[in-house]
This record gives C-alpha cells, sequence and structure tokens, in this order.
C-alpha cells in the first residue's frame, strides 16, 4: 500500500487541473465531449501519472485501453502533457483534414485500439491481460469505459470471460456519470446496481466518487491486492466536475458546440478557462509551499 | 497440380491435424473458439496444447474481442466458429478489433454456405461479400486439405485481418502438395482448354472439379480456375484468364451476389466488352436444411446438374 501523502494527492490534483485546462482548451475551439474530459481527468491523472509504471524508455509499462472513444479526449489531455502531442496539433481536433480523431484509430499515438464503436474494448483489454499472463509479463491493463457502454452486450460477454479467466491483472474502470447519448443512463436504460452487477459476474468491486483522487489511489491499491479475479473501480463522475462555472451552466451535456451550447444548456467558454487556470495557480502555490 | 481422380483421398476431421501441427511449429498460434471446438475439429490442440487454446463460451463477439487482444499482446489468434456466426455475429469486431490493426488476427469460418444442415441461421451464404468489402482485409476460400493447410500458415504471417472459411469432418484432398503452392493472391489454373471458363473457390471448387471430370469425359472444351484468394483478388490473372474464354461461369458456396461471382464481374466490367458471366451458386433465396448432397441438388448445384449448366451457356 502506497501511502496517500498530502504531496501525492496535491501533485496529481495539479496534473488533473492541467488536463482540465488542456481539454477546455482543445474544445473552445471547435467544440468536443467537454463535459466528459473535465470529469474524468481526477482518474485520467490517476491512470497517467500514478499508476502506471513508466518502462524507461519513454513510455509505459502498463497498458491503458480506453473502450469509450468520447472519452480519448483524457488521453489526450494527459498526453500533452507528457510531450506525446503538442497543444497546436490538438488544437485542429475536428477540423476537416486534422489528424487527430475525437476517437483515434488504432496506430494513433499512444492508444492501443480503434475506440469508439461502443463495446468492443474490454474484450481487447481481457485479450491483452491474458495474452501478458500467458508471456510471464506483470503488466497491468486498465480498460476506461462509460456505464453507456454497459447497455451493450458484449461488455457483460467480456466481464464473464475476465472472471473465468480471473484476469487479476485487468482493472476497469466505469465511468458511472449517469449519462448516454441523449439523456440520463437512468432515464434511457437504467444500469444499476453496478456494483452488485460487477460482483455477480466475479469481479472485485468498489465503488467511488472518481473526482475524488484518494479514493481513486484507494481503489488502485486495493486492485493490486487481489490476485484471483479482474477489479471493477466504478467511479462516480459527474459532467464539468472540477469547473464549476460549468457544471453550473449544463449539469448534462454530451457534446458542447464552439458556441458553448448543448440542448440542455449554455456554458461561457472564458469563464471556465479563467476559473481552471486559478486553480492550476492556486495548485502550484500549495505544493510549492509543501516544500 | 489437381490430382488424378484414383490419387484424390478423404482426409476424416482434417482440420484437427492441420491446426494441432501449426500450433506445434508455432507456439506463439493460439487457437479459439466458442464452444463449437468439436464441431470445428479442434482436439488435439485442445487436449494436447491447453496453453495455446482458449475457449470463450458461446459469445462471438467476445471471441474475436479477445482474439484482437490477444494479438496486440504479441500472439496469432486464430478465432474459430461457423461462417454464420463469424459474419452476422461479430462483423463489427472483426472490422473494428482486427481490421483497423496492422496485428495478425485470423477468423475462420467454418460449415460455410451450404456445407451446413441446419437452415439460414447456421448458412453464411453472405460472408465472402461482407469480408471483402473490409480495407485491406485479407478473405480466403480454400478448396481441400492441401490448400488450407498452406493457407493457414501464410495467414498467420499476414498483416490485419484475414477472414478464411474452413472445412470440417472428411475433407478430399485433390491439389498435389508437391506441386500446389499457395500464395495470396495468386490464381491456379486447374484444367486447361478454351470454351467455357469455370471459375470457383472454397468448396464449389471441389463442386467444379467434379463437373469438370464429367465434361471431360464428354470431351466438352472448358478450363477451370481456382480462386482462393477473394481478397486481395489477382486482377490481372482474373481478367487475362476471362478474355481468353468465350463464356465464363463462377460456381461458388456463397449467394451469386457480392462474393465471387460479384467479384470476377466487377474486375470484368472494368476492362469492358468482355465475356458474358453466369453466376452460379445459392441464388438470392433461403437455402433449405439437410445435408449437402441434397442442397447441391436442389439449386442445381450437383455435379451432374453443374455440368449441364456449363454445357448449357454455349448453346
Amino acid at each position: 500500500m502506497r501511502s496517500n501523502s498530502e504531496r501525492r494527492v496535491k501533485t496529481l490534483e495539479l496534473w488533473a487541473a492541467r488536463m482540465r485546462r488542456n481539454v477546455v482548451d482543445i474544445c473552445m475551439q471547435r467544440g468536443g465531449y467537454a463535459g466528459q474530459g473535465v470529469a474524468l481527468s481526477d482518474v485520467g491523472a490517476c491512470i497517467y501519472f500514478d499508476e502506471m509504471r513508466p518502462d524507461g524508455k519513454g513510455w509505459f509499462h502498463d497498458r491503458f485501453v480506453n473502450s469509450n472513444g468520447h472519452d480519448t479526449i483524457i488521453n489526450f489531455a494527459a498526453m500533452a502533457e507528457l510531450g506525446t502531442y503538442t497543444m497546436e496539433e490538438l488544437r485542429t481536433m475536428g477540423a476537416d483534414g486534422s489528424p487527430i480523431d475525437q476517437s483515434p484509430i488504432e496506430g494513433a499515438r499512444g492508444f492501443e485500439i480503434t475506440s469508439g464503436s461502443l463495446g468492443t474494448g474490454v474484450s481487447q483489454a481481457a485479450g491483452i491481460a491474458l495474452g501478458e499472463r500467458k508471456k510471464g509479463s506483470d503488466k497491468r491493463i486498465i480498460c476506461l469505459l462509460s456505464d453507456g457502454e454497459l447497455h451493450e452486450g458484449s461488455v457483460w460477454e467480456a466481464f464473464m470471460f475476465a472472471a473465468h479467466y480471473k484476469l487479476s491483472n485487468l482493472v476497469v474502470i466505469i465511468d458511472n456519470n449517469d449519462l448516454g447519448a441523449t439523456g440520463k443512463t437512468s432515464d434511457v436504460m437504467a444500469v444499476e446496481p453496478v456494483k452488485a452487477k460487477m460482483e455477480a459476474f466475479g469481479f472485485r468491486a468498489r465503488q467511488i466518487n472518481g473526482n475524488r483522487i484518494p479514493e481513486v489511489l484507494d481503489a488502485f491499491d486495493e486492485a493490486r491486492a487481489v490476485k484471483d479475479k479482474p477489479y471493477a473501480m466504478i467511479a462516480d463522475t459527474r459532467i464539468f466536475a472540477g469547473i464549476s462555472v460549468y457544471r453550473e451552466a449544463i449539469p448534462f451535456a454530451h457534446f458542447v458546440g464552439k458556441d458553448g451550447r448543448w440542448d440542455t444548456g449554455y456554458l461561457d467558454w472564458e469563464s471556465g478557462w479563467r476559473e481552471i487556470l486559478e486553480t492550476i495557480e492556486r495548485l502550484e502555490a500549495e505544493l510549492a509551499a509543501l516544500d | 497440380m489437381l490430382l488424378a481422380r484414383e490419387d484424390r483421398e478423404k482426409v476424416p476431421s482434417a482440420f484437427d491435424d492441420i491446426s494441432f501441427d501449426l500450433c506445434k511449429r508455432r507456439d506463439d498460434v493460439i487457437m479459439m473458439s466458442a464452444d463449437l471446438s468439436q464441431y470445428v475439429d479442434l482436439y488435439k490442440v485442445t487436449k494436447d496444447l491447453p496453453e495455446q487454446y482458449v475457449d470463450v463460451g458461446m459469445a462471438e463477439q467476445n471471441l474475436v474481442g479477445v482474439a484482437a487482444g490477444l494479438a496486440k499482446a504479441g500472439f496469432v489468434p486464430v478465432a474459430t466458429t461457423f461462417g454464420s456466426y463469424a459474419s452476422r455475429r461479430c462483423f463489427d469486431q472483426m472490422l473494428i478489433c482486427m481490421g483497423t490493426s496492422r496485428n495478425t488476427g485470423i477468423v475462420m469460418g467454418f460449415t460455410p454456405g451450404i456445407a451446413s444442415p441446419a437452415p439460414i441461421h447456421h448458412q453464411g451464404t453472405e460472408d465472402l461479400g461482407m469480408t471483402r468489402a473490409i480495407p485491406h482485409a485479407t478473405v480466403i476460400d480454400a478448396m481441400d486439405v492441401t490448400d488450407l493447410a498452406q493457407a493457414l500458415d501464410v495467414a498467420c504471417d499476414t498483416p490485419g485481418l484475414v477472414y478464411m472459411r474452413g472445412h470440417r469432418g472428411t475433407t478430399p484432398r485433390m491439389l498435389d502438395p508437391g506441386k500446389f503452392k499457395f500464395e495470396l493472391g495468386k490464381t491456379y489454373r486447374l484444367r486447361t482448354g478454351s470454351g467455357v471458363g469455370i471459375i470457383s473457390c472454397g468448396h464449389a471448387s471441389q463442386w467444379a472439379v467434379e463437373a469438370s471430370d464429367l465434361l471431360m469425359d464428354r470431351d466438352f472444351d472448358h478450363s477451370l480456375l481456382h480462386v482462393p484468394t477473394i481478397k486481395p483478388a489477382n486482377e490481372r490473372e482474373i481478367a487475362d484468364y476471362c478474355f481468353a474464354h468465350d463464356q465464363i461461369v463462377t460456381v461458388e458456396n456463397h449467394q451469386i451476389s457480392t462474393g465471387l461471382g460479384g467479384l470476377v464481374c466487377e474486375i470484368v466490367g472494368k476492362v469492358g466488352r468482355g465475356p458474358r458471366i453466369t453466376r452460379v451458386g445459392v441464388p438470392d433465396t433461403w437455402a433449405p436444411g439437410g445435408s449437402i448432397t441434397h442442397i447441391r441438388k436442389h439449386f442445381g448445384l450437383d455435379a451432374g446438374a453443374l455440368a449441364t449448366r456449363v454445357e448449357e451457356v454455349m448453346r
């Protein structure tokens, strides 16, 4: 068990804030999946800047499979900090002719699979986990999927498989944001109780507040200690969590346009931009004060 | 390269030996099944090489997804199921998880077309058309034990999605293993002649050979072209063959649209002013169930009816 020191948590909060800034920066250009990206920045920071071990060759020893294409904006936001992509490149997302896809295709820098066809990522993550185990590797596989993807039958096939083969090197993170493409998941097709369902399918499962970094870290600690089954982290997140002015403006948004609009409301990009820059400044000062 | 009639043999459970031999030679190959191992002749690998066998239960989407994951971990997965399921149940996984990847991912569809006795639900007569529509995919329909084994070897070193039709049960050996060498995209002239050119693939190449035996006895001028690689198609060889004949008959264990017949029409149509092409196979209707002998007879695909249909195109 690693300690959840104040420095460790604060450092990750700062990474998460920078990822939020990058998400907003990208989405201000032509619109995008801003709500998901902002909400998932805490989980994303923990994956990229804490849980995955470096391979000593400029990348990671562990493997991160993002099943849900819409959420890959957090991969981009993190990889901008790692230098895998420049913000200049990422600002072209959504433009005709841009090499940056909103749901990237396998082979794009830093992406393990072609994302975006919902429900196809977990099987591949499970296959990678089985393959790595067969090779005798200690790599850990992290798979992020959305609660909406739980509507796809194929993910349950994959869960059954992962438990049957006791893939303890696999962690699935379910972004439980109660949001589908057209409304609340709970209205469109209810998925709860997710934790009980995952346990019934043979996983060790924990439901956490996905916007509280210590809870994410504790869940990863627990996942590493489980040796006989796969692990499910059900991360309750809420759209735009971490940027209060956006969160108040649009509580539910699948996609926010360049004009700041979705059919449930309107946000002022600039107000959130200022808020996130202030947050970064505050966190940098707080971190410096710990020295 | 075609064995003489008296030298052709029937090999029981041929794929059992083919898969076992492959896995013994290559420890990176993993045979996979969706709870149908015995129905595609997978016995020895499951028993004697369990580390190279993965069963996912009756879940074809997961079969192909897990296979794609194993490929991303450095293995060569061979995901086996029936052709009907491979094509219709998990087409998205084939296209997305394997088709967009550079890693080798092999999906094998057994009892394809009317080689399945169970009507409609187990008869995949669309698989070649569906898979050849996937950019960069490789699509193979082998005719016998010889080219099935060789094609699978080649598939294991071919990047991206490879969709192959399989043969289960007693499978004929018609091609001489000493003379036949499978190469991706190559077409094979099994009988030479002019007049009617017969183009076939897969099980239908067996049928074409049977019909050709009858036509030879009757001194009917024709030739035979076996096209095991549906994609990437060798357009030059197929066009050259077609333009060397007065009439072309395509024979396939597949619906006559979108498969081999469709492919040949596309190629000849591109050049223009080509020979007439008669497409023979499963017409645009449901096939009945029953033995393959029965279903072939139903559609006029038995050796006698097929020979007559070839003769008739010259009238």
